[in-house]
Order: structure tokens, then C-alpha cells, then sequence
């Protein structure tokens, strides 16, 4: 088995000194990173991403630590991504956000893993997504990410999360008109929490004015909770389990299922949908009767099927449609019935009109039985049908 | 691209709370550049594993100053038990010398004393971080 | 030319002229004071010793007429190891005991429930009665006043009542003092003695005061610690303050509680950091009186002259020691020493030598000890109260310090109190701001340390003396004790003090601190109820802020 292959084992096992290597490759964007969201593309898209953002003092910490003791005893894994400033001067940063939750620090079930901001404008770390995708693919049921709310992090977090939920500590005073700026305009819930403070009813009273006066979007609830009591912290839970997974634009899964769904030779072939994360998409093919050749190994045809299709779905994503102009694959090994084939795609280079993109078949053992390699030309997005 | 900062955790196990040094060095290796891992006192030594495991650490502090040195060749031997043996221990506070022999045999990198300097720290921290590193690359990731 | 403008001008002439100096606290000090520095008439700023507003002094005839207390803090080991060496002090003529338990005790752990290595290394492993009867054999609890090291829930005070019962001595007879009571100081910056939340924390020390004035008429329940604040970087001046903050918030703790200030002040007593910056620290201690006095008065509406006195303990500063030239720091504790009592102070703990690299040995703490007989009776240091009232500099310096700890208490009410202070982390914040300053200072050579940025020389650290640890097999045999302890007491009662003491906690009314003494009298152990309270009022989980 490859490096990444086995990387991607462990982390699949839950290896946590695997996965702590893992985010640092991916964080780093180091060699080998994006191998490793290839090999582990499949099993991205599982996992519930929910962001807590708000004001220092606001009680996140808190909050995060009653929520985690609230989902594991739902039965579930839960990963926390923590995000802290970097200084811009020195670079440094102070990971300090990870010492709130230390009543969870040992347990077993959770993982925390603290990121530095590094400058990024977002107040989120350039490569958080690609963190939440290595914990995603960890089994982690629930992935948190953490981040003081600094004006634009709240609009990252959007993008990223299923959940995005903006925490309010009672008597914010002139940070309630602040929030009315950014944050309410991506917060898919606003959680008062401290609500046993004398403060609370008069900021809830607030807020619930500010979110009547917004006339376009939908209606956002208002959740309280007193995270040191574990008061409104079962509701909250409630809320985020009837909650996407991931936000809808950016969840690549179903826009790739959309697309895959309305492509009918895939459907004709029996081709199925395992996954997608940014840059990469994986599909499968079980090898039935109506796949073998004269000799009653896989037909070579099935394969490069399986691979066009999944490197077509990568280019036909992110608005553009794609067309396949030049094409060169290598069989290395013979494929019999009822294997399961998988292809990962994966970009290897791309510009504005030209894309070069790579697409490898493996058998379930993991041995690499075909590579497809593709130029495609970008247009636009023409209407599909 | 340049170089990732070293990550760092600064921690204190046994029983002692006295965090002035642990702080103090802390913010010192953030404005040296680096990232830092900081917890509270008394952090059990499976908990510290774990975080340097989940935090990929290239090095881990531990200050202590009323005898919880005792248990570091423990930490040590509890991180090579869980595959984490490149990343380098350092110790800072009041060990007395006898002591701070048998730490550097159980596998410490380095012994701080009172009085050490904020940037000799920093400098050893980077030394550290890059073998922690090179060993690493050895190492199947 | 009148004289003074013919000084400026010979001084600026001088190359050393233009170099500032500026004092821990952050005051600049200039390089001569005279009488136009000193503007406030004496009866007004000074008075006289025993009178408000007891700038030199608290008592009218100070260490002239009764030397300063010679407290000394040991333990070690197991209860017997104490014990030997109780009984060794005592026959050299000791009138005050004091006890420090193990960190594991500080914790809030029997020694059954940790990692066996630091047992008894940093103090005595006291957790049941039986301990306590060990520890204090033959020791006249009845007539010797005990100093205990007891943080919330102040479980050594219980078992020394339980010996005092089994003793049939009665309550009322035992004298001493709960240090380490004040929870506040240990949250902000000494989590060693922190044992339950905030909350918790603070309604068992109301308790505890309430109790104790019912019932120990000769025992203070609370002393206020500066020390802690200071040790962790904080300057001598927001160190003097931050201490006042919290005597002002137990203070109205226990007038909410409908205690009369005039009862319960008396027994407030101090504690505070002395460090190597002598006029400084006398002018700290000199100015913190004088604050003190118009906030008990003034503020807390205390009528009798008992609760306006700001009687306090003080330690030399470990921090200031260093590991290099360990023999340097005789002399700096000497030094700290006589800041300490030429600022006043009613007892005072010299630090032994050889601390910066090893629990004191022997023989460093007999040289810390004999420092304060060389000062007192060579040195005659004693011999005048207030001996360096009126010069011009030390009273400036009291003047300025005493601006610098009424701006920073204001900063602290307008924070809410200090309880709000804390919770917010507004007070951790600069006492981290100041101890990083502080030692930035000294790495820039600014602040010179001999041997450690100046006047170095080749050491060979491992011909150190160090103190022998006690031995792995009484520490071993003291575990197996403690199961044959539990095995044999009482069980149901036991159980029932537990769960009497597990009410007191959820009823909110009940005073916590009764149902302690009575769990101990009952053979719980120590890590027993502070389980119990763990669970009812929750782990003191610490809010560090770098």
C-alpha cells in the first residue's frame, strides 16, 4: 500500500497521533497533503460541522465543553478545531482556547486539535476546511470549529459549517449593533448564553427586535443557554441534529450527486457516488457480469469509464463545464467480477481555460489497477440538461 | 514557503500550581515567533500525550518547581509507548542537579534553571524542533 | 544662587545625571529628595505608632517592645518525620508551630489517590485524625498556636479540632491561624491551593469565618495574601492592592451575611512578598497600613481600632533568588528581611539559601532563621520603631505608592469587585503583563541579577547540597496506614458525616464549614471531603490567562 493509503488507514482507525499529522500535513499544505485528501475523499462528507463564533467572554469555551458533554453522551465522537490568532507581528500565536474545555482533554472520544490563524483575513486558518475534511473522515460525528468572532471569521465559518451559531453574552450594549453589521447575516442560530445573568432578558429582548427588523432571509432562531449549568444545552443539541451537515453550496457531495444523477451512461453502467471534497471527487463500480470481456476480466472500456466520470464530475463542478480533449490511461492489473473498483480524481493543475487532471482505479485491497490521465478544456457553464 | 513555526506545548504535571515561569516562557516563544500550546497545572500524563499527539507537537515544556520533575522520565517513557518518541521533553525550574542527571538519562533534552534566559530558551526550542522534525522524516508519518 | 539651584547644576554636570531609575512599581525615583517632597503635615500622614492611620506602626511600642514572631513554615514526609522535627524546634525554645502539608494534601488527595513519587516531598502527608494525633504527639495544642497551611475547606483545622476532642482539650483553648484561606489570591495566582470553584470556594470561607468567630475565639480564620500575587510577577504595588481588594470583598461577604464588622475585622490578618527592592517595599507596607486603616474605617464602617490595623506575616521573596552563587542569596534575604521589618511587620519567614534549587535543607533554614537574630539583636534593628519615618525619600515613596494602590483599587471597584475582577481575568492579566515585563528587564541586563546577567563566575551546581528526600518505604508503610484506617473506623458514621456534609452543601443555608469539623471528628479522611465538596460545589478548574 502507498504512503497515503496507509496514512489514510490509520486515520480511518483513529489513530490520533496519525490524524495530529494528518491536519499538520493538510494544514501546511506540505507535499504529500494533497495525496492524502485524495485517499481520503471517500469517507469525507459524514461528519456534522458546526461554528461557534461571538465576542471574547461571550462563554464559547463553555459552551463548547457543556455541548460536547451533551453529544457524547448521545453516543458520539466529537473533534474540536480551535482557532487563535496569530500575532502579525511576531507570527507566534498563544493556543490557549483548548484549556477551557479540559474537562475533555482525556477523554477518549474527543479530539482537539488547535490551529494558529496565520494571518489568514478570515480569522479562520487558511486550511480549515482541509482540517475539518481529515477529522471528517477520522468518524468524527461532530466537528467543532471554534473561532473568535472578528468581523469576516463569522462569513468562513459559513462556508464551512453546517451550523454556523453566533454567541451572545448578555448586556452587549453597543456590540449588539456591531453584531446587526456581519454576523447576524450568516448566524443560523444566535445563542444567548449566561442566560441566568440579570443582563440576559434585556439582551434577548434585543436581539429578538434586531432579527424582526431584517426583512429578507429566513427566520433565525434564538436559543438560551447557561453553558456552566447545562441549561438549553439538550435543545441546542436538538437544533444542530435537524441542521445540514454541511452548508449547502459548499458540500461538494451533492452538488457531484446532482450532477452524477443526470448523467445517464454512469447510471446505465451502475457507477455510484462515494464522495467529494475540494479538488478531488472518488466513485465506484462493482464489477458485475455485464462488465467483463471476451476473456472475463474487467472490460478496459468499464474502467475508463469509471475514471472519465469522476474526473468529469471534478471539472464540471465550481461553474464550469468541462470537455475532455486528450486522454491516456494505463491498465497494470487484471480486474475480475465482483471486485470493487474505485476512482479518485484530482486536480492536478488548473487555469482559467485548461485543466490537467488525474484519475486513479484501485481495487478494494487498495492495489492501483488503472491511471487515467486527462487535459480538459473549460468553458463556462452551458445550461445541463 | 517558509519554514512552519515550531509548535510547542508548555505544561506542568504532578501537583504544583505556581504557573509564573510556564506563563512567562509561554508568551516569551509566542513573540519568538512560535506556536504554543498552553495548559493549565496538574495535567495528568496521559492527558499530555494525547495533546501532543493531537497537536502534532515538536516539543513539549514542562516547568516545574516543587518536585513534580519526579515524574517526567514517565511522561518521557509514556509518549515513546505511544509512538511519539521524536518529540523532544524539556524541563524548566528547580531541579536540583542530581536529579537533572537522571532526567537527561530517562531521555529529557535539555534542563532549564532559575535564571535561564527567555532567548536561550527560544533558541533551544528551535534546535530541538528541527530534530524533532528530522526524526520524523525517518519516521513513517 | 540659592543653594538648591547650585545642587541641580553640579548634579547635571555629573555624567550620571541623565540616567532615570524606576522602581518595580513603576514609580520614577529621583536622585535626591528634600523637605519640598514631604507636603502633608505629620499628625495627618504619619501620627504616631498604635494611632490612625498607622503609617509607622500598628502597635504603640512595635518590635521595641515585642520582637516580630519568628514563623518558620515546615513539613515534611510522613507524620512521624514531622513530628521529630516539631519536637526538635520546640525544645530550642519555638512558641508558635506551623504546619505544611504535602501537595497532594493542597490538592485535595489522600495519599492513596496519587502518584506515589511526590509524596512527601514538599511537605507533611496529613489526610485522617490518626495523622494528625501523630503528627502533633506530644505537642501542647492547647497552649502553642498552630499556623496551618489550610486552603478551602479547611480540613486541617477539623482534624486538629478532632485531636483537640480526643484530647478532651477544649475548642475555645486552640489558638492559631488558617493561612492560605483566601481563595481569591490562590485563583488568580497560585492554583497550588485551589481546590473548588470559585463560588464554592467563597461561601465556604464566609462560613469558615462564621464559624470560627462563634466558636475559636482564639483563631483567625482568614489571612490575606499578597504573597501569592507578587511571587507570580506582580509589582509590589498591585500587589499591596490587589490584597486590600480582597479583604474588602470577604469584608462585605460577611456584612451581607449580617456579621458586624467590628467582630469580624479584628481577626483579619495579612500576608505579603517582601522583596529585594528595599524602600519600595517599606514604603508598600507603610502605605498599605495607612490604606488600609481609612477602607476599615472609612468604607467598611469598622468603629474599633482592632479592625483598622493592618497586622500582617511576611516572607522573603523566593523569586528574587537565584540557583548561581546560591550562597549570594544569605545575603539577599538579609537584605529582605530588613525591608520587612523596617516596614513594620508582626512575623516574618526568612527563605532559606539553597531554596532556588532544592526544598531547604537543614542547614539553610537554621542560616535563614539565625538572619533574623543577627538583624535583631547584632544588628539592633529593633531597637526603634519606625526608624526610617521622616526621611524624605521613604516618606515621598510612601506618598506615591499609596497613589499608585488607591488608583489601582479603583480600577478594581470599577470592575465590579474583585470577585468580578477575577472571574473576567482583568487582575491575572497584569500581574502577567508585569512578571513578563520584569523579567524582559532583566534579560536586557536593566535590572542586574549578580551571577545571573552580571558578576558570573564557573559553578559546578551538582557540589550543591541537597535535601534527602524521605524514604520511599514510610511513605509506603504510611499508604498501607491509611487502607488499615479505613478498614477498621467507624464505617456508618462515617457516612452519615459525609452525608450530612453533602446537604449542608446543596441547602444553600447550612453552614458548610461545621458539617467539615464534624465529618473529621467522625474519621472521614481529608481527600474524603474534598471529594464530597468537589462534587456538590465543583473542581476549582483554573482560569489561566497568559
Amino acid at each position: 500500500m502507498n504512503a497515503p493509503a496507509a496514512l489514510a488507514e490509520r486515520i480511518r482507525s483513529g489513530d490520533r497521533r496519525a490524524i495530529g499529522r494528518a491536519i499538520t500535513l493538510v494544514e501546511n499544505a506540505s507535499p504529500g497533503s494533497r495525496a492524502l485528501r485524495t485517499a481520503l475523499a471517500e469517507f469525507v462528507g459524514r461528519a456534522r460541522v458546526v461554528g461557534v463564533t461571538g465576542p471574547p467572554g461571550a462563554g464559547k469555551s463553555t459552551l463548547v465543553n457543556a455541548l460536547i458533554r451533551e453529544l457524547l453522551a448521545r453516543g458520539q465522537r466529537v473533534a474540536v478545531v480551535a482557532v487563535d490568532p496569530s500575532s502579525p507581528l511576531s507570527g507566534g500565536a498563544l493556543l490557549g482556547d483548548r484549556i477551557r474545555m479540559g474537562e475533555h482533554q482525556a477523554d477518549e472520544r474527543v479530539f482537539i486539535r488547535s490551529l494558529a490563524s496565520r494571518g489568514h483575513a478570515g480569522g479562520l486558518a487558511r486550511t480549515t476546511g482541509e482540517v475539518v475534511d481529515v477529522l471528517d473522515a477520522a468518524g468524527f460525528d461532530t466537528i467543532i470549529v471554534e473561532t473568535v468572532g472578528a468581523g469576516q471569521s463569522e462569513v468562513d465559518i459559513a462556508r464551512l459549517a453546517g451550523t454556523s451559531l453566533v454567541i451572545c453574552p448578555p448586556g452587549l450594549g453597543d456590540e449588539v449593533q456591531a453584531l446587526k453589521a456581519g454576523i447576524l447575516e450568516v448566524a443560523d442560530a444566535l445563542v444567548v448564553n449566561k442566560a441566568d445573568l440579570p443582563d440576559a432578558a434585556r439582551t434577548e429582548a434585543e436581539l429578538r427586535t434586531m432579527l424582526e427588523l431584517r426583512r429578507r432571509g429566513p427566520k433565525t432562531p434564538l436559543l438560551k443557554t447557561v453553558a456552566t449549568s447545562g441549561q438549553g444545552v439538550a435543545a441546542l443539541a436538538d437544533f444542530l441534529a435537524q441542521r445540514p451537515l454541511r452548508p449547502k453550496s459548499a458540500v461538494h457531495a451533492d452538488e457531484l450527486t446532482r450532477l452524477l444523477s443526470r448523467d445517464a451512461f454512469g447510471a446505465h453502467l451502475g457507477i455510484e457516488f462515494v464522495g467529494g471534497a475540494e479538488g478531488c471527487a472518488t466513485l465506484r463500480l462493482r464489477v458485475g457480469p455485464q462488465h467483463l470481456n471476451l476473456w472475463n476480466g474487467c472490460h478496459g472500456g468499464a474502467m475508463f469509464s469509471l475514471a472519465d466520470m469522476a474526473l468529469g464530475l471534478l471539472c464540471n463542478s465550481r461553474g464550469k463545464q468541462g470537455a475532455l480533449i486528450d486522454a491516456h490511461m494505463t491498465f497494470s492489473v487484471a480486474v475480475k467480477e465482483g471486485d470493487l473498483l474505485t476512482a479518485q480524481a484530482v486536480e492536478v493543475s488548473r487555469t482559467k481555460k485548461l485543466g490537467i487532471y488525474r484519475s486513479d482505479v484501485r481495487r478494494q485491497d487498495g492495489t492501483l489497477v488503472a491511471s487515467l490521465t486527462g487535459t480538459v478544456y473549460l468553458a463556462d457553464e452551458l445550461s445541463p440538461r | 514557503m517558509p519554514e512552519r513555526p515550531p509548535k510547542v506545548i508548555v505544561t506542568k504535571i504532578g501537583f504544583d500550581g505556581h504557573d509564573r515561569g510556564s506563563r512567562v516562557v509561554a508568551a516569551h516563544l509566542r513573540d519568538a515567533g512560535m506556536e504554543v500550546v498552553y495548559t493549565p497545572p496538574w495535567q495528568e500524563i496521559a492527558a499530555v500525550v494525547k495533546l501532543a499527539a493531537e497537536e502534532d507537537a515538536d516539543v513539549i515544556g514542562v516547568s516545574s518547581l516543587a518536585t513534580d520533575h519526579l515524574l517526567v522520565p514517565k511522561l518521557v517513557a509514556a509518549l515513546a509507548e505511544a509512538g511519539l518518541g521524536d518529540v523532544r521533553v524539556i524541563v524548566g525550574g528547580i531541579v536540583p542537579p542530581h536529579d537533572e542527571k537522571r532526567l537527561l538519562e530517562a531521555g529529557v533534552a535539555r534542563v532549564f534553571h532559575p535564571g535561564a534566559s527567555l532567548d536561550e530558551i527560544a533558541g533551544e526550542v528551535r534546535r530541538l524542533t528541527a530534530t524533532a522534525r528530522a526524526a520524523r522524516e525517518g519516521m513513517a508519518p | 544662587m540659592n543653594a538648591r539651584t547650585r545642587w541641580e547644576q553640579a548634579f547635571a554636570a555629573s555624567p550620571e545625571a541623565h540616567k532615570r531609575s524606576v522602581n518595580r512599581s513603576g514609580i520614577e525615583v529621583k536622585p535626591l529628595y528634600t523637605p519640598d517632597d514631604v507636603r502633608r503635615g505629620y499628625a495627618e500622614a504619619l501620627g504616631f505608632p498604635g494611632e490612625y492611620p498607622y503609617a509607622r506602626g500598628i502597635y504603640a511600642s512595635m518590635h521595641r517592645g515585642r520582637s516580630w514572631t519568628q514563623r518558620q513554615l515546615i513539613g515534611l514526609g510522613t507524620p512521624e518525620d514531622y513530628n521529630a522535627r516539631l519536637k526538635h524546634l520546640l525544645e530550642k525554645g519555638a512558641t508558635a508551630i506551623s504546619l505544611i502539608p504535602c501537595n497532594s494534601v493542597y490538592r485535595g488527595y489522600d495519599a492513596d489517590e496519587v502518584a506515589v513519587e511526590l509524596l512527601g516531598t514538599c511537605g507533611v502527608v496529613v489526610n485522617s485524625v490518626d495523622d494528625m494525633q501523630r503528627a502533633l504527639d506530644g505537642v501542647p495544642i492547647e497552649r502553642i498556636s498552630c499556623g496551618l497551611n489550610d486552603p478551602t475547606p479547611f480540613t486541617l483545622l477539623a482534624l486538629l479540632l478532632a485531636v483537640a476532642h480526643r484530647r478532651g482539650i477544649p475548642s475555645a483553648a486552640i489558638t492559631g491561624t488558617s493561612n492560605q484561606s483566601d481563595c481569591l489570591s490562590h485563583f488568580v495566582a497560585n492554583h497550588m491551593f485551589f481546590r473548588l470553584a470559585l463560588p464554592g470556594a467563597r461561601r465556604l470561607l464566609t462560613d469558615h469565618i462564621a464559624y470560627c468567630n462563634q466558636r475559636l475565639p482564639g483563631w483567625n480564620p482568614l489571612s490575606v495574601v499578597g504573597q501569592h500575587m507578587q511571587q507570580a510577577g506582580a509589582t509590589p504595588a498591585e500587589a499591596m492592592a490587589f490584597t486590600l481588594c480582597s479583604a474588602i470583598q470577604y469584608a462585605e461577604d460577611c456584612r451581607a451575611r449580617g456579621m458586624d464588622p467590628d467582630a469580624f475585622l479584628p481577626r483579619f490578618t495579612f500576608f505579603f512578598d517582601i522583596s529585594i527592592s528595599f524602600f519600595e517595599e517599606i514604603a508598600k507596607f507603610r502605605a498599605g497600613r495607612r490604606v488600609w486603616a481609612r477602607i476599615a474605617r472609612e468604607r467598611l464602617g469598622a468603629k474599633n481600632p482592632a479592625c483598622w490595623r493592618m497586622k500582617f506575616h511576611a516572607q522573603t521573596s523566593g523569586a528574587d533568588l537565584t540557583r548561581q552563587q546560591p550562597l549570594n542569596n544569605i545575603a539577599r534575604v538579609a537584605v529582605q528581611a530588613m525591608a520587612g521589618i523596617f516596614g513594620g511587620l508582626q512575623s516574618l519567614h526568612t527563605d532559606s539559601f539553597d531554596e532556588a534549587f532544592s526544598t531547604p535543607t537543614v542547614e539553610g533554614a537554621r542560616i535563614a532563621v539565625v538572619t533574623q537574630n543577627i538583624l535583631r539583636d547584632e544588628a539592633h534593628l529593633a531597637d526603634v520603631i519606625d526608624p526610617l519615618g521622616g526621611s524624605y525619600y521613604v516618606e515621598a515613596l510612601t506618598d506615591e505608592m499609596e497613589a499608585r494602590i488607591k488608583a489601582l483599587i479603583a480600577k478594581i471597584d470599577a470592575a465590579g469587585g474583585m470577585y468580578r475582577a477575577v472571574e473576567a481575568g482583568l487582575v491575572q492579566r497584569m500581574i502577567g503583563d508585569s512578571a513578563l515585563a520584569f523579567q524582559r528587564s532583566i534579560e536586557s541586563g536593566e535590572q542586574v541579577v549578580a551571577g545571573v546577567n552580571a558578576y558570573q563566575v564557573e559553578e559546578k551546581p551538582e557540589d550543591y547540597r541537597v535535601l534527602e528526600l524521605p524514604e520511599r518505604k514510610s511513605i509506603e508503610a504510611h499508604i498501607a496506614r491509611l487502607a488499615k484506617y479505613k478498614r477498621e473506623r467507624p464505617a456508618a458514621a462515617v457516612r452519615a458525616g459525609l452525608d450530612a456534609l453533602a446537604a449542608a452543601a446543596q441547602s444553600e443555608k447550612e453552614n458548610i464549614f461545621r458539617r467539615v469539623v464534624e465529618a473529621a471528628d467522625a474519621g472521614a479522611t481529608h481527600g474524603e471531603i474534598c471529594a464530597c465538596l468537589r462534587r456538590e460545589l465543583g473542581f476549582g478548574q483554573p482560569l489561566c490567562i497568559v
